[in-house]
């Protein structure tokens, strides 16, 4: 599979990685997380596992086990440290943890590795179980920089159990982490449906199936419909172009069947959107990756304007292919785009609104622009420079920094 | 025996010894050709890998920034300096490192530019840079107590890999770098020479050992900075071949 890769970057990483791997022969490798199923974490679990197994690293994947009620605490303690605003933990939801904990210390069978990466607050908890010798890394997709104080104190104590930690870019690290602390950006897959080429003719075909006219140009943002995410003011900075330039609008997304926020959020971009028929609101399944790809190629500008972002990987997606981005000034989405470079970086719907038109106009800079931040994604966002990391980390770790 | 091929002398060192103490023995066997051959020095292309590490210094005005600066460790000084040639090599990017990034976004351009101008190629020892970068700071910063957004210091956590790729002649050397990624590069032409703290690189300095003086001297005369690390590489090739 490595192979497939080679097509993509330079053709000397290949041979570092290999080296880098023998080093490491013998060592055996778990990931620990929550599913194997949706979300980010499993999709990249998918693929970085068994590309640690053909560099000759042993490597495993196990999911934790537990119920509506556990899942249902994990979530609040993961919006607890995202978003502070909320319902503190309760005495039950702790009981609630632990005892899931404790159970998944029986399923969870760690004891035969030298690694163990637990990712995300759910498996946290396991870190007790770490066995004289074993390296534990808790690899955190979340920003807990500013997290429920209460929440964070709770956990504080698991998580300087582990050897070293790895979060997105510094700005998400709580104070107080007292382990190593790697920074390691996310990464997307260049072979993944997402993000893999694709023939013009499917491209027309989705366009046609939504009525999204392919001989104007077309304004893209793809993201879950949330408050955060700012579809109103994407709206906003829209209606602002549209005063001067011709273009559609397209707010491509999806809410989960339980999110009932989500839900609302939806029904009042779909009031907000009026009566315009260039503005295109795509509630769409979650697997459809194939079209949000499709969407993507054809747009021709990328629009991602959160109000709070994760690190907001829809951004690289969109990078890679070819795409100008114009892009929120905050967290990972400054860590994509280079200001001027590869897009443009925003702090207002005007702004947004004068670099959209600024692309709109300008082909030969949207090229340029494109250009770059595909080689930006090229050299930083793809999920070999992740795979790199991870045995950078594992290395120090177990043969000294 | 061994005094006969004392001419050789000046290319052995960096030979395996086991080897070379063998040659002697079978060199009736081997052409004069081969007995050369295996008494060139032989260049052993390695890499660097890079991963991050944050230090957990975070500072938000240019007072703390000036302390940590001082307090840092090379590995700090050099993810900061270097990371850009190392990963964004190939965008025309404004600055050219992340602590003038930082100084033009916190209204600092005087300290962004003049920061971002420091000669990292001519520079042999990051201690030198450093004790520049504190000279700058403490002549023309201003607004010490500002607060301004923060600024994260991390450090490289590098390695440094053996890519089994061995040349003992110029013909080898040439499909060596054709072979190796453009991080071999950086390794040789930029990270080696401050870890030797020598003004000439490492292709250069082999190429000199092996005679190719003049090939060595336009190696060596390379601009580093006005080109991707992609140029780079065919301008050496461009060089070897001419």
């Amino acid at each position: 599979m490595l192979e497939e890769y080679a097509r993509y970057i330079d053709k000397g990483i290949l041979r570092e990685l290999e080296s880098l791997a023998r080093d490491l022969k013998g060592i055996k490798v778990l990931h620990v997380n929550s599913t194997k199923l949706g979300g980010g974490v499993a999709e990249i679990l998918h693929r970085l596992v068994p590309l640690m197994n053909e560099l000759g690293i042993e490597c495993h994947w196990e999911v934790i086990r537990g119920d509506e009620e556990f899942f249902r605490v994990t979530k609040k303690i993961h919006n607890l440290l995202h978003m502070p605003e909320g319902k503190p933990l309760s005495h039950e939801d702790i009981l609630t943890y632990l005892r899931y904990t404790f159970e998944n210390l029986s399923h969870v069978d760690t004891d035969p590795y030298d690694v163990v990466v637990v990712h995300d607050p759910q498996p946290m908890g396991l870190v007790i179980k770490r066995k004289k010798g074993q390296r534990w890394i808790w690899r955190c997709h979340i920003d807990v920089s500013s997290p429920d104080e209460e929440t964070w104190k709770f956990l504080e104590t698991f998580v300087n159990s582990y050897d070293a930690a790895i979060f997105h870019i510094p700005e998400f690290v709580r104070e107080g982490v007292r382990i190593p602390t790697f920074v390691i950006p996310p990464s997307i897959d260049p072979l993944h449906d997402k993000n893999r080429e694709l023939e013009d003719g499917f491209i027309k075909s989705v366009l046609e199936r939504f009525s999204i006219d392919p001989e104007r140009p077309i304004v893209l943002q793809v993201s879950r419909f949330d408050r955060l995410k700012d579809p109103f003011g994407v709206m906003e900075a829209y209606r602002i172009v549209k005063r001067r330039l011709d273009c559609q609008l397209v707010l491509a997304g999806s809410f989960a069947s339980d999110d009932p926020e989500g839900e609302e959020v939806y029904r009042e971009v779909l009031e907000a959107r009026g009566d315009d028929p260039d503005i295109h609101i795509l509630n769409l399944p979650p697997d459809s990756h194939l079209e949000i790809n499709a969407l993507q190629r054809s747009a021709t500008v990328v629009v991602h304007k959160p109000i709070r972002e994760g690190f907001g990987l829809v951004v690289s997606e969109g990078m890679w292919k070819g795409k100008p981005v114009v892009g929120s000034n905050i967290g990972g989405v400054r860590r994509q785009v280079i200001h001027g470079v590869t897009g443009y970086l925003v702090s207002s719907t005007e702004g947004a609104a004068f670099r959209i038109k600024q692309l709109l106009v300008d082909e030969d800079l949207r090229r340029r622009l494109g250009e770059s931040a595909r080689e930006r994604v090229r050299h930083s966002f793809l999920i070999i420079r992740h795979l790199k990391d991870y045995l950078m980390v594992f290395h120090t770790l177990l043969k000294g920094g | 025996m061994e005094a006969e091929l004392s001419f050789l002398a000046p290319f052995v060192y960096t030979f395996k010894a086991e080897v070379r103490s063998l040659v002697p023995l079978f060199q009736h066997l081997l052409s004069p050709f081969e007995v050369y051959h295996y008494y060139m020095p032989e260049f052993r292309f390695m890499s660097e890998l890079w991963t991050a590490q944050y230090t957990g210094v975070k500072v938000s005005t240019l007072g703390s920034f000036l302390k940590a600066l001082k307090e840092a460790d090379d590995d700090t000084i050099y993810y900061h300096l270097y990371r850009n040639m190392f990963e964004y090599h190939f965008l025309p990017t404004d600055y050219w490192n992340s602590f003038s990034y930082w100084f033009a976004e916190n209204g600092f351009p005087v300290l962004a530019e003049k920061f971002s101008a420091l000669d990292l190629i001519e520079c042999v020892c990051l201690a030198d840079i450093r004790e520049e970068m504190v000279r700058i700071l403490e002549r023309e910063g201003h607004s010490f107590d500002k607060i301004c957004k923060p600024f994260y210091f991390i450090r490289a956590v590098r390695r440094t890999v053996d890519l089994g790729v061995v040349a003992r002649d110029l013909n080898e050397f040439r499909e060596g770098i054709k072979k190796v990624g453009i991080h071999s590069l950086f390794y040789h032409l930029v990270t080696s020479r401050l870890v030797h703290c020598s003004p000439v690189n490492d292709f250069s300095r082999w190429l000199m050992e092996i005679g190719e003086e003049k090939k060595a001297q336009e190696i060596n005369r390379i601009d580093l900075i006005s080109h991707s690390l992609y140029r780079l590489k065919d301008r050496i090739l461009e060089i070897l071949e001419s």
